[in-house]
């Protein structure tokens, strides 16, 4: 029971509890349809735009707290750019992200050593690994909102983005917008990165989004399950994990990650066993 | 220039109506002011040689590519707005493989244009009996993952005529499917050419699909309208094999069995 309870007196743990299940479940929803399309590296690509975006937040006087507002219109912008790149159809969803993940990064390095020589310090790392456990009320709230109007978002356009994900032609000769739907869906994962960010950082946010995507990907056997259980194995692992890095005294956004991983290796054995 | 029988006009409503039909695309010339009609129930044979303008014309139909110039008409309407009329069978399979569907969710999402949460009796019920059409109702909870070729074929065929579309069309169905599923298939378009409701387009370099469900043959060559006539008139020795001839393709007589059929050329 102290498991729990010991945890939950401190309000830092709640903060950190609660965003990291909005965000877990939130990013894991929005990985289903990134993992069935191919783009398992565009939470890669985004983290690291969101970095070069972060950077010019800086550079232009911005507080690191407040880069997020700088962040997000610039994320959003190269989310749009390889929405673009992946319509146009000449090139594999990895050589866009990738293009685009190489110069948002360059760009991020380029603006911090602009920066003046009597510009703050940055603590790069909190940036690079995120801060879970310094969520404020006020980025509580900041998640949420993104939680709520996303999640409102995915459920008003889910059938339509399965269909256009299904197959696109099919779809786009049923009348579905698939040219929106792909803008909006990539405009969407920024945004939840962006937001993510602050809690595991741009090395580690890719996971939040593909790994419990992956897990559920094997146990579900249509799409509506699929993303019931990927929203399950992405809260529910952010939690879990959570806990256990408080227990173990270690790193919680690795902490997280590594339980997520442990699920997918679970799910990986057991349908293997399965199959044979 | 050889005369061949065109359908009488006047006779039957016409369901698709090619105008001068052009289309341009990167400056370069697909299609040259093809023009033909398909009156209702009329199973029309589309063939030719690779890069004739095939393909670019069943987009056209089907309104994902706009004519450069004339018009495309079905049941009187512009192309791009009778979608809803038009079944489509397409070529290469576009979707992915590893989707977690079974063969009704297809089905139903063609029926609500969205992928369905839930599936309503009503809804089962017409998956059904669009899977009866074609034989393959067993398939009806089959994950697409476990279809094998010629079942996916059945399964999309299905989800064309789901909706009783005015026009129905196959974009060389058979491509890629095995002997015995291709067989099958023949079968059951065999049978769906027979219908007096249904008009159809098959695009395929088949010779034998043409003379088991061809009422009509259209042949297109470098973009323009070669022939458009009954399939005996263009079978005959101095049509097809004359026609393709000037492409340096072998032709030959077409046989009883629909996978050892001679071709014009591989599937494109």
């Amino acid at each position: 029971m102290n498991f729990l309870t010991e945890p939950l007196s401190q309000p830092f743990m709640v903060h950190a509890l609660l965003a990291g299940i909005m965000v877990g479940g939130l990013c894991a929803t929005l990985g289903v349809f990134v993992v069935q399309r191919g783009l398992s590296f565009i939470g890669d690509g985004l983290a690291h735009a969101c970095f070069g975006g972060i950077a010019l937040g800086l550079l232009i006087g911005t507080t690191l707290e407040n880069s997020t507002l700088v962040a997000l219109p610039f994320t959003v912008l190269v989310a749009l750019g390889i929405a673009y790149v992946l319509r146009r159809g000449r090139l594999r969803g990895d050589v866009a992200v990738g293009v685009f993940f190489s110069f948002s990064f360059a760009l991020g390095v380029l603006f911090l050593g602009l920066r003046p020589p009597d510009a703050p310090v940055v603590n790069v790392e909190s940036v690079l690994f995120g801060s879970i456990l310094a969520i404020s009320e006020h980025d509580l709230w900041v998640i949420a909102g993104v939680t709520a109007v996303s999640l409102l978002i995915l459920g008003a356009t889910w059938s339509r983005l399965a269909y256009a994900t299904f197959d696109a032609e099919l779809a786009t000769l049923s009348g579905v917008p698939v040219a929106a739907l792909d803008y909006l869906l990539l405009a969407l994962v920024a945004v939840v990165i962006v937001v993510a960010v602050k809690t595991v950082g741009v090395a580690l946010v890719s996971s939040f989004v593909i790994i419990p995507a992956a897990s559920a990907r094997l146990l579900g056997q249509s799409l509506p399950g699929v993303a019931l259980i990927a929203l399950g194995l992405g809260s529910g692992g952010a939690a879990a994990g959570l806990l256990l890095s408080y227990h173990l005294d270690v790193a919680s956004g690795a902490t997280i990650i590594l339980v997520m991983s442990a699920v997918f290796a679970v799910t990986v054995l057991a349908r293997g066993k399965r199959a044979s | 220039m050889k005369a061949y029988s065109k359908p009488d006009r006047a006779a039957l409503p016409v369901v698709l109506d090619a105008s001068d039909v052009s289309v341009v695309i990167d400056g370069k010339v697909i299609l040259h002011g093809i023009t033909f009609f398909i009156p209702k129930g009329e199973f029309v044979c589309l063939t030719g040689p690779n890069g004739a303008g095939k393909s670019t014309f069943l987009k056209t139909v089907l309104g994902l590519v706009k004519p450069t110039s004339g018009r495309i008409d079905i049941l009187g309407k512009p192309a791009h707005e009778a979608r809803a009329s038009v079944g489509y069978v397409p070529q290469r399979k576009g979707f992915d493989r590893d989707f977690p569907a079974r063969a009704i969710d297809l089905l139903v999402a063609t029926l609500r244009g969205a992928w369905p949460f839930r599936v309503t009796e009503i809804e089962r019920e017409r998956a059904r009996k669009a899977l009866v059409r074609v034989g393959g109702e067993k398939l009806i909870d089959k994950p697409i993952a476990g279809l094998s070729g010629g079942e996916t074929q059945r399964v999309f065929l299905a989800r064309a005529l789901i909706n009783d579309p005015v026009l129905l069309i196959l974009d060389e169905p058979t491509a890629g499917v095995d002997t015995k599923g291709r067989a099958e298939f023949m079968d059951v378009l065999s049978e769906i050419s027979r219908s007096d409701e249904l008009a159809a387009i098959l695009v395929t370099h088949n010779l034998a699909a043409i003379a088991r469900t061809a009422e009509r043959v259209v042949y297109l060559q470098d973009g323009h309208l070669a022939a458009w006539g009954l399939p005996h008139e263009l079978m005959g020795r101095q049509s097809l094999e004359a026609l393709h001839s000037n492409h340096g393709h072998a032709l030959g007589e077409p046989s009883a069995s629909a996978d050892e059929s001679p071709r014009f050329a591989d599937d494109d």
